[in-house]
């Protein structure tokens, strides 16, 4: 099976074996990636990884050389992932360990996150598409504040008007 | 010169969930969310829920229909 995708912040690619993590944004272009293995990394190519190009050893070895958590690794089979020597620098247990656990099928991504203040408004992080009164409002991993005391003058946004009318979240 | 992989990546909109402000009513959401409440100790991800936006139900946070009395 072949899974590759978008994950939060970067990109993950496979062989069915491994996949590999990439975060460009942590990239010091150190560049052995491709000096090693131009035929797996090839900042020229679209996409640039190819896990096809070379075997699941020489892709782990050359991951292993990143200087940063640019890119990492993990087994597919999440069994072999328990026990990692530490040679292993880029597997994700000491790279990108917030990725542990997370399933092939599933894109890491965070679902919304809906908070109920005590006595105050619901504040919604994350990103979301909005609509009220007739208009659509993207949210881009961002922050919004929903009234839930009805007083405000800025639906459905809050105003700070629960405090003035003593909203009693019972 | 080699271009730079990062440039393949631009930052794409990816929509978790949506939230509708129904008119005279409560707040509906649906998606991937998680609703934390601290003061009731509650975490839940449903798939749909609809929250109280008018301070008057008796079930907060979720709506229990109290707008229309």
């Amino acid at each position: 099976m072949d899974k590759a995708g978008s994950f939060s912040g970067g990109r993950r690619y496979t062989n069915g074996e491994i996949t590999v993590y990439w975060k460009p944004d942590a990239c010091v272009h150190a560049s052995h990636c491709y000096r090693e293995l131009i035929d797996v990394f090839d900042p020229g190519r679209r996409p640039w990884v190819d896990m096809y190009g070379a075997s699941t050893g020489q892709i782990i070895e050359t991951v292993n050389m990143c200087p940063t958590e640019a890119l990492a690794w993990k087994w597919n089979e999440e069994e072999k992932n328990k026990t990692i020597d530490a040679d292993q620098t880029n597997h994700i247990n000491f790279r990108r360990p917030e990725l542990m656990g997370s399933g092939d099928d599933t894109p890491e991504e965070k679902p919304a996150t809906v908070k109920v203040m005590p006595d105050g408004p619901l504040v919604i992080s994350g990103s979301f598409t909005m609509h009220y009164s007739g208009n659509k409002k993207e949210v881009n991993d961002s922050i919004i504040s929903l009234c839930r005391c009805g007083s405000s003058n800025h639906m459905p946004f809050c105003d700070g008007a629960h405090r003035k009318v003593e909203f009693n979240d019972k | 010169m080699i271009n730079d992989p990062a440039m393949e990546d631009k930052k794409e909109f990816k929509s978790q969930a949506t939230i509708e402000i129904i008119d005279n009513g409560p707040i509906k959401i649906t998606g991937r969310i998680l609703i934390r409440d601290s003061k009731r100790d509650i975490t839940d991800n449903p798939e749909e829920v609809y929250l109280c936006r008018c301070g008057r139900s008796q079930n907060k946070p979720y709506c229990d229909e109290s707008h229309k009395k």
